[in-house]
């Protein structure tokens, strides 16, 4: 069994060892990219939720207006305004932060964590305002103040309540970073591609590009069912 | 020890909008007291017994607890506010509270809900809250349950931990907000038992219920509201048995 496999791949001459180095590569990339994007989307997220059930309307409003910008045009016109837009600001090429900029994985990422952060914060802000008010009532009935309330009671619940949609997140993030082939990072997709002009084999690249993306979701399933299963277990 | 009442009510008010609910209450509870608060849907039981540990604000009155009056302050459109979160907070954790709907904390197990207050708010370390936990447990008989998850719980079960919950916090009185109202008709019985046993031990307790054999064979006063309105008050065997007030007679008449 393993030797046809070997023979078959010593008789192909596409997924060489070198093509599939260039797969590996572009899996790491995109690995980084959406675990990166994913968790510090994560942390912005979370306190701006809290700030988007404020009762002070001008901050709740504010924090809408980032979701609504960033949930309401593409991604990818979010990336080109952030790649090609902001390193075309006078002076930034000059100023420190550059060296951040003139690699393509830093814009990337930051349009990555602004996107996800957008669509976190209305999963997260969703699952707070769906707490239980006699669970938060008994919460003031003790005594206890904004911060332990909040932190004892409402986000434990809420996160609970927020798994089964931001599991979706992540899965949609790890496919939204496909795009970053098109400002010149090599992720997945784009060794797919590279694969392809070369061989002009589009589906023998692709699938295979396809395949790896599988292949990170059903780790990423794996992750969250683990994480539901704790997360749930008071519903038993 | 100080002569003040445990608890001290003076003409409390409150109005949702132009509607009044409580049109001047006053009530002290002494130390052992267990004052039942009866009277027919929408005449502010309810209402009454969550504006004395202000999860409704009144519209004005005084309440003091062992003598601490309730700082409020009244801002610029004349309404009522909290004017020291702190006192609040700390008066809070001495009113303990059972709520008509068990409002147990659903992520918590039985136990973390019974020693969540009491590290939160009292500052007691986890092993002392969790040592008193297991007394409080055993008297509600829910120790074996102690890491059941709420939901996994009958609501009569439920209502007994909530009750150990308020125990936990070692009140100087516990608030019933009608505890068995939720519940199925043969889970009264063993929630009901646990309260007496409690009045018995000389708790302070102020219960809203339409339990009338608790509120008549339990209880060392009882008050009836109307309207807003204390409309008679007394002592249980007599309020039930020579009810005074029309209101009270029609009240407590049988049914069917």
């Amino acid at each position: 069994m393993l030797d046809q496999l070997v023979a078959l791949l010593e008789q192909n001459e596409m997924f060489t060892p070198s093509i599939l180095n260039e797969y590996w590569d572009g899996t790491v990339l995109t690995v980084q990219l959406t675990f990166l994007s994913v968790v510090i989307g994560f942390f912005l997220a979370v306190p701006l939720a809290i700030i988007r059930t404020s009762k002070y309307v001008w901050l709740s409003r504010t924090i809408w207006l980032f979701t609504y910008v960033f949930r309401g045009t593409p991604l990818l016109i979010q990336l080109y305004l952030i790649y090609y837009g902001v390193t075309m600001i006078d002076g930034i090429q000059d100023s420190p932060i550059w060296f951040l900029l003139e690699d393509a994985f830093y814009p990337c990422l930051l349009a990555f964590v602004l996107n996800t952060a957008a669509y976190s914060t209305e999963i997260i802000r969703g699952s707070l305002v769906t707490t239980d008010k006699g669970e938060i009532e008994a919460a003031e009935a003790y005594g206890m103040n904004y911060w332990q309330i909040l932190r004892r009671i409402i986000l434990p619940s809420a996160f609970r309540r927020a798994l089964p949609a931001y599991s979706n997140e992540v899965i949609f993030m790890l496919h939204a970073t496909s795009i970053a082939s098109v400002v010149t990072l090599v992720d997945i997709t784009g060794a797919g591609y590279n694969v392809y002009s070369r061989f002009y084999a589009p589906f023998e690249a692709f699938i295979f590009a396809g395949g790896i993306y599988l292949c990170l979701c059903f780790a990423i399933f794996a992750v969250f069912q683990r994480l539901e299963k704790r997360a749930f277990r008071h519903l038993a | 020890m100080s002569s003040s009442p445990t608890l001290d009510i003076k003409n409390l008010h409150k109005s949702f909008g132009d509607n009044e609910v409580l049109k001047g209450i006053d009530l002290t509870a002494n130390k052992g007291d267990v004052i039942s608060i009866i009277g027919s849907s929408g005449s502010g039981k309810s209402t009454f017994l969550r504006c004395i540990n202000l999860l409704e604000m009144p519209t004005a009155g005084d309440i003091s607890v062992n003598g601490e009056l309730i700082e409020m302050a009244t801002d610029r459109d004349g309404n009522r506010n909290i004017a020291n979160k702190k006192q609040v907070q700390r008066i809070r954790s001495r009113l303990a509270m059972v709520f008509q709907g068990f409002n147990l904390w659903s992520h918590m197990t039985v136990i973390e809900n019974v020693i969540e207050a009491p590290i939160q708010v009292l500052g007691l370390s986890r092993s002392d809250a969790l040592a008193s936990a297991e007394q409080y447990l055993k008297k509600v008989d829910l120790w074996e349950r102690k890491d059941y998850y709420p939901s996994q719980l009958s609501g009569g079960q439920k209502q007994r931990v909530a009750i150990a919950r308020a125990l936990a916090v070692e009140p100087e009185v516990l608030l019933f907000d009608e505890p068995t109202s939720a519940l199925d008709p043969e889970l009264v019985g063993e929630v009901l038992r646990v309260m007496q046993s409690l009045a018995e031990e000389g708790r302070t307790m102020l219960v809203v219920t339409h339990e009338m054999a608790f509120a008549r064979d339990v209880s060392t006063k009882v008050i009836f509201l109307h309207q807003g309105q204390i409309e008679e008050q007394g002592d249980p065997k007599e309020l039930f048995d020579n009810p005074k007030s029309e209101r009270v007679k029609q009240f407590l008449a049988p049914k069917y």
